[in-house]
């Protein structure tokens, strides 16, 4: 993660200053009085103000995205450079201020992860206390959760340490290693794997029972699903291509009917063209909810 | 060295850059336009959606047979207008299951959606009056791993025997674990996922599903409210610029195609060649949607206090 104020030799940006520098220390207590105020003027504010608020801080944090989209961005920027004209240094700061902003939500989202981790303490540790039929796997739960950021943090803080280089050879490895390693690459990995290599059966059941001739449509899918597939088989579509070119003598027409070039034309012309459809549709509903979302036009749970 | 005046452009607005730009707010426009509209009491039509209509049908089946109703807002990693949308919907399924005091369970791939999901399923109960019927762990974070978060799921609608299940969201490989999971034990299925390379999959395994935009149509459907409403109206004013842009283009490359040309533009430059069949790129269409930027030196002062990272290493 990118540290909020980056202590750093290239002091070339608001975001940026030396190590250990009184500039450094300013702002840092700057920041820390700033963020003190406005924490104890939301718990203090009363509730009819919390809905301008909300407004408020969800229009400046829109608000960055839309400038960094919308404001001139620097053309051939190098390092160490400094802005021509007032535009410049707006565009400039918008571009250094990308990474702290960004470090923002993952600052948030490592705060929330902590009310992930509450919630599923809560729901196991109630069913475990409860006697519930189920117990046993929320304690097998809860076991594998707590060795796995024990062995995690511990195998971490080796690494920090003056063995850390040597712990890239497996020959140098402790407990601790061979534990993380264990959980991880020998567990974890594995029954991902395993979830994953499930999709392949459930492809199969999911295909017999969408490709069953049971109207038009399905049939007209199954017919474009079966040309397709025989054309990724290369005996199957070698020998129909042979044979058509054989017929065709030539005729351009004709070899239009090769396996390869049908499959291709379905692809090109029906697929291709579905898929840029949705997507359209997709990306325009993104972009007006996103529109709604910034100017506070959507209220949480609106679809009540 | 590029003069100057050229310098306050700004990157994305150089050769036809502006265009995207300028597109992406003519869309913005369309749509705050509609919600006014809308919000003037301009009556404005939708037509009907069958995996929309299909939610009452579910949440009915569920309580009749007296089981839960399954809903996952997909797989975002972070809280986005995909999962905000899918709460939303799921607002709506909750109040139906709230009314008819019928048990409802949320599972959450992302804390901060977890939290967010939260908040909204308990106002929706706390305004039916029935805030006492609100069970908080009915609302819950299972894993942030994809394939932990699909055994998580899947077990749990094996174990609570679920009557209905919503997928409504970001989904990837494991859409088709939970569809046919679902499915297996005859639960009536509404799903819709952004991801257009997992419709397919629903569409194969649940009874309904909802496609690209649908799934952004659905609270304007389901509430009529005049915001949302408005909005819809946007984005279709919108997809009907898109249509009469790709129709004008077609008609319009098919006949530039036919012609020759004397010149070429490389990089935003033209130069002449000699006499050839015109080509893709030379088309108006393609030099539009293609920005050739050229690669441009523009001098600037130094900063005295900057040190080269090779050397602050040192």
């Amino acid at each position: 993660m990118i540290p909020l104020l980056q202590a750093q030799a290239p002091a070339t940006s608001f975001w940026s200053e030396a190590f250990n520098s009184s500039e450094l220390w300013t702002k840092l207590i700057i920041t820390l009085i700033v963020g003190l105020v406005v924490m104890v003027g939301l718990l203090y504010a009363p509730i009819r103000a919390r809905k301008p608020i909300v407004a408020f801080f969800t229009f400046i944090s829109g608000a960055y995205w839309v400038l960094l989209y919308l404001w001139p961005k620097p053309i051939d920027r190098q390092p160490g450079e400094m802005p021509l004209n007032t535009v410049e240094t707006v565009s400039f700061w918008l571009a250094d201020s990308n990474n702290v902003v960004v470090s923002f939500t993952q600052i948030l989202t490592g705060f929330l992860l902590g009310l992930g981790i509450f919630s599923l303490l809560k729901i196991h540790l109630t069913k475990i206390s409860k006697g519930h039929k189920d117990a046993f796997f929320s304690i097998v739960l809860l076991a594998s959760m707590g060795l796995m950021i024990w062995f995690g943090y511990a195998d971490w803080f080796d690494r920090l340490g003056e063995r850390g280089a040597m712990l890239d050879n497996r020959d140098n490895w402790g407990f601790t290693q061979y534990g993380r390693d264990f959980l991880f690459e020998g567990l974890l990995q594995q029954m991902d794997a395993a979830m994953f290599s499930v999709i392949a059966f459930y492809i199969l059941s999911a295909a017999y029972r969408a490709f069953r001739v049971r109207s038009v449509e399905a049939t007209i899918l199954l017919s474009a699903a079966l040309l397709v597939l025989l054309s990724l088989m290369g005996a199957v579509s070698f020998v129909w291509d042979e044979n058509v070119k054989a017929i065709a003598n030539g005729n351009p027409f004709i070899l239009n009917f090769q396996l390869t070039e049908v499959a291709q034309w379905i692809r090109n012309t029906f697929q291709t063209s579905s898929i840029r459809g949705i997507q359209f549709g997709v990306g325009l509903g993104a972009l007006a909810m996103g529109l709604r979302l910034w100017l506070s036009l959507e209220k949480p749970g609106s679809g009540s | 060295m590029m003069p100057l005046s050229e310098v306050y452009i700004g990157e994305q607005y150089r050769d036809s850059g502006w265009f995207g730009v300028f597109m992406t707010l003519l869309v913005a426009a369309f749509v705050l336009v509609n919600i006014r509209r809308a919000r003037g009491g301009k009556d404005l039509y939708i037509r009907r959606i069958a995996g929309l209509n299909a939610i009452d049908e579910a949440i009915g089946r569920a309580t009749e047979m007296g089981k839960p109703v399954l809903m996952v807002p997909g797989l975002s990693d972070t809280i986005n207008a995909i999962a905000v949308q899918a709460v939303n919907i799921f607002a709506y399924v909750s109040r139906i299951a709230a009314r008819f005091a019928n048990p409802i369970l949320l599972c959450c791939y992302n804390a901060a959606v977890y939290t967010y999901a939260q908040e909204t399923i308990r106002d929706v109960y706390q305004s039916e009056g029935v805030a006492d019927r609100y069970d908080p762990d009915s609302v819950r974070f299972v894993s942030d791993r994809q394939f932990a978060f699909a055994a998580g799921v899947s077990g749990l609608i094996l174990r609570e025997q679920t009557a209905a299940t919503f997928f409504l969201g970001e989904f990837y490989a494991e859409s088709l674990i939970f569809a046919e999971t679902a499915n297996s034990i005859g639960a009536i299925q509404v799903a819709s996922s952004t991801e257009t390379t997992q419709t397919p999959f629903f569409i194969a395994a649940c009874d309904y599903v909802l496609i690209g935009d649908e799934f952004y149509a659905a609270s304007a459907y389901l509430t009529r409210q005049p915001v949302l409403v408005g909005s819809l109206v946007g984005q279709d004013w919108s997809k009907l610029m898109i249509i009469l842009m790709i129709v004008f283009g077609t008609i319009l490359n098919t006949f530039e195609i036919q012609g020759k040309t004397t010149s070429e533009r490389t990089k935003g430059v033209w130069s002449q060649i000699p006499e050839r069949n015109k080509k893709q790129s030379d088309t108006f269409m393609s030099q539009l949607f293609k920005p050739q930027l050229e690669k441009v030196k523009v001098e600037r002062p130094i900063d005295p206090n900057y040190v080269p990272e090779a050397e602050a290493a040192k």
